[in-house]
């Protein structure tokens, strides 16, 4: 009992909360616009950021970012002119990134510990620097989505409409990609570059089973990603084996099967008008 | 003298080699209520993706509202009904989420929705009759209300131009008259209305131009006309339960 409130749990709680909180809330934007593979993809591409910037002398965190911020721009370019179709394309830059990150880091002898905590978290180890890095890219994340709230959401409703009433559509969708990196990297060190997507989806998947718009969609994906990070760690801890990450995703996956049972509920307890 | 909203110059345009509209002159102004109409793969859709500058002509000029259609100022003066619903369908969105975001490109980046905004999204909904659902999730609604929903986003920002793509398509009968009525005080306004269509009885009181595309040409034509000459397309179009998306 007494792990739960030492100082590293303390530190977990500070950076699960912010990714929980920040990762469905762009999740949502993401999932509207049936993009949910887009946080995998950028996720493996964050792992060949990483590898390469320890190859090239830097911080993990910084290869991560440039890397995952330049890569989600070209698939969003990409996807501007219909050469990432179908779930193909975004299936090899997947790979591609996932393959790029294992050579580069075997090459030199870097496959080892550090490389899986990128690759599954290891949120028990950040330091308070990490955890402020953390902070600060998840309240960017959240600060612009309030910021374009409404511009993103007409986007995310129908892009086309957006498009022919003049909203700057090109424009958004890059905000929307490279938050999503923003937050891919943000999550590496809570949940892993592998399991980062999950929180992007899940909690989102939980939220719209509860919800009848939009708005509240995003306030109760929020809610379930930051119940999820929370009770995953506790589990974590009180357990003392187990991943936080696994445990993080496996809580938000019972998150939507409650959300579920309740959301089905509610429905025949106040059935829509026809 | 009514000013002009809409001008074609020598417009031609295709899908790859297959020719769609070609040589389309035309002018549409301020406060007319026009009915496009044709058969399946005339072109109608098309021209109205044109005017809105989602498609490039592959020759000929286009100005709308005094400017090019892919100018943003333009097209925030442009209210548009797609053709069916076009909304994403993953979460939940109420009917006022889905209309007030026809706001959005108005109040510009930065800008929150006040007040005075939400009263014209509710007006909006009242119009189009769907004042007691405005709450509700938008897929939980029928084919025809949501077809109403889409209509209504068009009009919230009360824009100068009004492009519709089967704006009736799915409503009931009963109803039609009442939206159009409101389309026709629309134009009464001073907007300028445009509402693609199978069928222009349905606007006999409010349209008062008919134009119809045959052979990648836009002519006008009486109601009369339309009946005389296009009664094949439309027993044809009926015979084959054709309700594919229009071109």
């Amino acid at each position: 009992m007494s792990r739960l409130f030492v100082e590293f749990a303390i530190r977990s709680y500070v950076a699960g909360a912010a990714v929980g909180i920040a990762a469905p809330m762009i999740g949502c934007f993401l999932v509207q616009r049936r993009l949910s593979l887009i946080g995998d993809a950028v996720g493996h591409l964050a792992f060949a950021g990483v590898a390469i910037g320890v190859a090239a002398g830097l911080a993990p965190l910084w290869g991560a970012l440039v890397i995952a911020v330049a890569g989600a721009v070209a698939l969003e370019w990409l996807r501007v002119k219909g050469r990432l179709a179908g779930d193909l394309s975004l299936a090899i830059v997947l790979y591609l990134g996932l393959a790029v990150g294992l050579v580069a880091l075997s090459a030199r002898g870097g496959l080892n510990a550090s490389a899986l905590g990128v690759l599954f978290g290891s949120i028990f180890t950040i330091t308070w620097l990490d955890v402020a890095a953390i902070t600060v890219l998840c309240l960017l994340v959240v600060g612009t989505i309030a910021l374009f709230y409404k511009e993103l959401v007409a986007v995310a409703l129908d892009e086309e409409t957006a498009r022919a009433s003049g909203l700057p559509v090109d424009g958004l969708n890059v905000v929307l990609i490279v938050l999503t990196a923003l937050l891919v990297v943000a999550g590496m060190r809570v949940v892993g570059l592998l399991l980062v997507a999950a929180l992007l989806v899940i909690p989102v998947a939980a939220g719209s089973r509860v919800s009848h718009s939009f708005r509240g969609s995003v306030f109760a994906a929020a809610a379930a990603g930051l119940l999820s990070t929370i009770v995953g760690l506790v589990v974590a801890l009180a357990q003392g084996q187990v991943t936080p990450g696994g445990a993080i995703v496996l809580t938000a996956a019972v998150a939507f099967a409650v959300a579920a049972i309740v959301g089905r509920r509610a429905a025949r307890r106040h059935p829509r008008p026809a | 003298m009514r000013s002009v909203t809409v001008e074609l110059e020598g417009v031609r345009f295709g899908y790859g080699a297959v020719p769609i509209l070609n040589d389309v002159r035309l002018e549409l102004h301020e406060g007319e209520f026009t009915v496009l109409a044709g058969a399946n793969g005339s072109g109608k859709t098309t021209l109205l993706r044109l005017c809105l500058g989602l498609l490039r002509p592959d020759a000929g000029t286009i100005r709308v509202l005094g400017g090019s259609p892919t100018d943003l100022d333009v097209r925030r003066r442009i209210g548009y009904a797609p053709q069916g619903l076009r909304v994403a369908t993953s979460l939940p969105v109420s009917v006022t989420e889905v209309v007030g975001a026809g706001l959005t490109p108005l109040k510009g980046l930065f800008h929150r929705m006040g007040r005075r905004d939400w009263t014209m999204v509710t007006a909006a909904i009242d119009a189009v009759g769907l004042g007691d659902l405005s709450a509700e999730c938008l897929f939980e609604l029928s084919g025809g209300q949501q077809q109403r929903v889409i209509l209504a986003r068009a009009l919230v920002g009360q824009p100068e131009l009004l492009l519709l793509d089967e704006p009736t398509t799915g409503i009931d009968r009963r109803l039609r008259p009442v939206l159009v009525r409101e389309l026709r005080r629309r134009a009464d306004l001073g907007a300028c209305v445009v509402a693609v269509s199978h069928d222009p009885d349905e606007f006999h009181e409010a349209g008062e131009r008919i134009l119809v595309i045959v052979d990648g040409c836009v002519r006008q034509i009486t109601h009369e006309q339309f009946h005389h000459q296009f009664h094949d397309h439309r027993s044809d179009d009926h015979g084959n339960h054709d309700h594919g998306r229009d071109r």
